[in-house]
């Protein structure tokens, strides 16, 4: 019993925290989603709606193009880095000349804030003095414009997320790689696996929590992205990167109709927790069925 | 009380150690605060004031944010001339003429409000009450390269190809001939030019402004195409002017002249347009006017220093005289002012400051440094006289001519409609939907979104 007390005791400052930051705003949210609410509406009122927030983004095309454009930013970032960083981890692994000077530029981006990604990757791709469409021009005869091609604007807001966060997934799996004990590569080795049988057999199913909690993080970073691609395309093209975080933005602040910005972010939020457990279901709770049986 | 040297340091010794906060645009008038008045201020009066100078998106959320939520971060905010119809209507500002007249003894002497320009007239309520102190105050020209216009090489090649003498255009026929000759111009002699600016960003309001600020009103269409007087109506059918004949005609000129502006102008904002012109990369261009002076002038930022010329923006042979007959206007007439938030909690210091920003003696140098005037005396002072010649004539034209032009609707729904209807805007741009299409989608947008706001019955 007493332990129980000083246990409440030590938890009670985080769970305060996280009720005052956490718990009550998402409330407040939640609230705001059931009303109609545009303060620099003729009424500036609160109006009660039931759900017509929630029955009005079904039919919104803004928004669902919104989500399926996140979805397909959020596959192909996710995807990239963690192949990506599993395959720098790998290298940072093994011994080689100054080793330790290319893990640290690695992970410089880490510590570069995502305004300012944005900002210079705007500035790289600006048509008249960016770098990269001068090179593309120079070498390809290709004239970038990301002010005018949504594929290539698209292709530029992920390439830059995964300039961004690869060190992240790079960090994190190179550590799960460095705690994994030798005795089984060893056994297999011994067994006679090849590489490939080695990766896929020993190597993935060991470092499966650590990808699977990157995956995570990376999956709801990317799902909730806004600074980066705001600096770097605005949005645009048209609506081509107005994920929809940026959509969130769009109709809360500019538009400032709060009502209907907050339920799309419950649904968001919804919808982010639901692709977690799925990836969970898929990944996880699957395999652990089979082995119980 | 000990004595002091002037109303200032008097005014100020009862606030001595506050800290006033604001944000504001970055822009080189807000920069002048930032840098020169604040200092200055602080000096005088042991006032401290940090001023934050941010994206025009940050600003607004930053500003909108602290009001709604009476946090009271901020003392002064910056609201540009269209928001303020918002500001008024949410009753988010302090009134400054009031306050002044119920507490006589912060009333600085050297600070009146007859002083100001009839631009103050926007920040003004009902009543004639001021809400704001104006601290910017420009117009949207028509800025050309003399180099090139008088060049006698360009000029042959120019009468050569047309058949008619080069100079600024008064028509878009003729801003369009000179805009294809210069792009031709630059691609046949292997030069980085081309014949004219465009605002026409795929994803940012800019472009949206500049078509209907800046583009539609010189085709005669005016607050947006949409009639107030008439329940709000935008479209044609209802009575409105967004999807008007002459706004599809603009739409059509504009996008024209998008296509034949250098690469960058898809991803141009106000800034960028600036920045191009000033690279030297295009001939002619519409520009805001708190970037000519630097642009004119600034030899570190600027390659065209010396080489600007300034004129009215060019427009449908019948507009200009509705025009001067007081029934339009042929562009914008841009700024902003420093406001109060009844938020603040610091209201007494930071009216304090505001005057001070608003007084005559602080304008001509500010006036220089960007080239903004709010005060009718600027006009008149020999510093500003003389920048004047080497602006060739654009605070003239500002103080004659400023009267053709005019600032945004008086509509508490900018951003909101705005918002409505730009992603159709972008889809035009894109060419994923017809300018005539578009602007009728966009019509019938703009009159949902009203009808949502509850300003349309």
């Amino acid at each position: 019993m007493r332990s129980n007390t000083v246990g409440w005791l030590m938890l009670a400052p985080t769970i305060a925290i996280l009720g005052i930051f956490g718990i009550i705003p998402f409330i407040y949210v939640l609230y705001v989603a059931f009303h109609q609410w545009n303060p620099f509406g003729a009424s500036s009122e609160m109006i009660y709606n039931g759900a017509n927030n929630f029955r009005r983004l079904v039919f919104d095309a803004e928004f669902l193009t919104s989500v399926a454009f996140t979805m397909k930013f959020a596959f192909f970032a996710v995807l990239s880095e963690i192949a990506l960083g599993y395959l720098l981890a790998q290298l940072f692994m093994r011994e080689f000349p100054g080793r330790g000077f290319f893990r640290t530029i690695h992970t410089l981006p880490l510590i570069v804030a995502p305004i300012v990604v944005g900002s210079v990757w705007r500035l790289m791709t600006t048509p008249s003095i960016g770098i990269i469409p001068y090179l593309l021009r120079s070498w390809f005869g290709y004239d970038l414009n990301i002010g005018r091609d949504a594929t290539t604007a698209f292709a530029l807001t992920v390439i830059m997320d995964i300039w961004h966060w690869t060190p992240l997934v790079t960090l994190t799996l190179l550590a799960a790689l460095l705690a994994l004990p030798k005795e089984p590569f060893e056994q297999a080795q011994i067994d006679g696996a090849n590489r490939r049988q080695i990766f896929w057999h020993v190597t993935l199913p060991m470092i499966r929590p650590a990808i699977l909690a990157t995956v995570f993080i990376r999956l709801m970073d990317a799902l909730r992205t806004v600074d980066e691609v705001w600096m770097l395309t605005s949005g645009g093209p048209g609506a081509a990167t107005r994920y929809v975080g940026l959509h969130i933005w769009k109709i809360v602040f500019p538009k400032t109709d709060y009502g209907y910005g907050a339920a799309i972010s419950v649904i968001v939020l919804y919808l982010t927790l639901v692709m977690c457990w799925l990836l969970y279901v898929a990944l996880v709770a699957r395999r652990e069925r089979k082995r119980t049986f | 009380m000990p004595a002091r040297a002037d109303f200032w340091s008097d005014a100020g010794a009862k606030y001595k150690g506050v800290v006033l906060h604001g944000v504001t645009e970055s822009t080189p008038p807000s920069n002048y605060i930032k840098d020169v008045l604040a200092p200055e201020f602080e000096k005088k009066t042991g006032i401290k004031v940090q001023i934050e100078t941010t994206s025009w998106d940050q600003m607004y959320d930053k500003a909108i944010k602290d009001m709604e939520a009476k946090t009271g971060i901020y003392d002064m905010v910056y609201i540009e001339q269209d928001i303020i119809y918002a500001y008024l209507a949410r009753n988010f500002l302090v009134d400054i003429s009031k306050s002044l007249k119920d507490d006589p003894s912060l009333k600085a002497p050297e600070f009146d409000e007859t002083h100001f320009t009839t631009f103050a007239n926007y920040f003004k309520n009902a009543g004639g009450d001021l809400f704001g102190i104006p601290m910017e105050a420009f117009i949207k020209v028509y800025l050309y390269r003399t180099d090139l216009f008088n060049d006698p090489k360009v000029k042959d090649a120019f009468k050569k190809e047309t058949g008619k003498d080069l100079a600024p255009a008064k028509t878009h026929e003729e801003y369009t001939q000179i805009a294809e000759f210069f792009t031709k111009y630059g691609k046949d002699n292997g030069m980085e030019l081309w014949g004219t600016t465009a605002q026409a960003h795929t994803g940012h309001p800019a472009s949206w402004y500049e078509f209907f600020e800046s583009i539609a009103p010189t085709y005669g269409v005016y607050n947006w195409g949409i009639d107030a007087a008439n329940n709000y109506a935008a479209s044609v059918e209802n009575g409105g002017q967004m999807n008007s004949d002459k706004a599809k005609a603009a739409m059509k000129y504009w996008l024209h002249l998008r296509d034949i502006a250098p690469p960058e102008s898809a991803a141009s904002t106000w800034t960028e347009v600036a920045t191009t012109f000033a690279a030297g990369r295009v001939a002619q261009g519409l520009v805001y006017g708190e970037n000519a002076a630097w642009i004119a002038s600034d030899a570190e930022k600027s390659k065209v220093v010396g080489n600007v010329g300034v004129a009215l923006p060019p427009t449908e042979p019948n507009v200009l005289k509705e025009v001067e007959a007081g029934k339009g206007y042929l562009g914008y007439y841009d700024g902003g002012a420093f406001g109060l938030p009844v938020t603040s909690k610091n209201n007494e210091a930071a009216l304090l400051f505001l005057q001070f920003i608003g007084q005559d003696s602080v304008q001509a140098d500010w006036a220089i440094a960007a080239p903004r005037i709010t005060n009718t005396a600027t006009y008149d002072d020999p510093k500003v006289i003389d920048m004047d010649k080497k602006l060739n004539g654009y605070y003239t034209m500002l103080k004659d001519q400023g009267k053709l032009f005019a600032g945004a609707p008086p509509f508490p729904f900018h951003a909101q409609v705005r918002e409505a209807t730009a992603p159709i805007f972008y889809k035009i741009l894109l060419g994923e939907v017809g300018p005539d299409e578009g602007l009728d989608q966009m019509a019938a947008a703009a009159e949902a979104e009203l009808k949502n706001l509850g300003y349309r019955k």
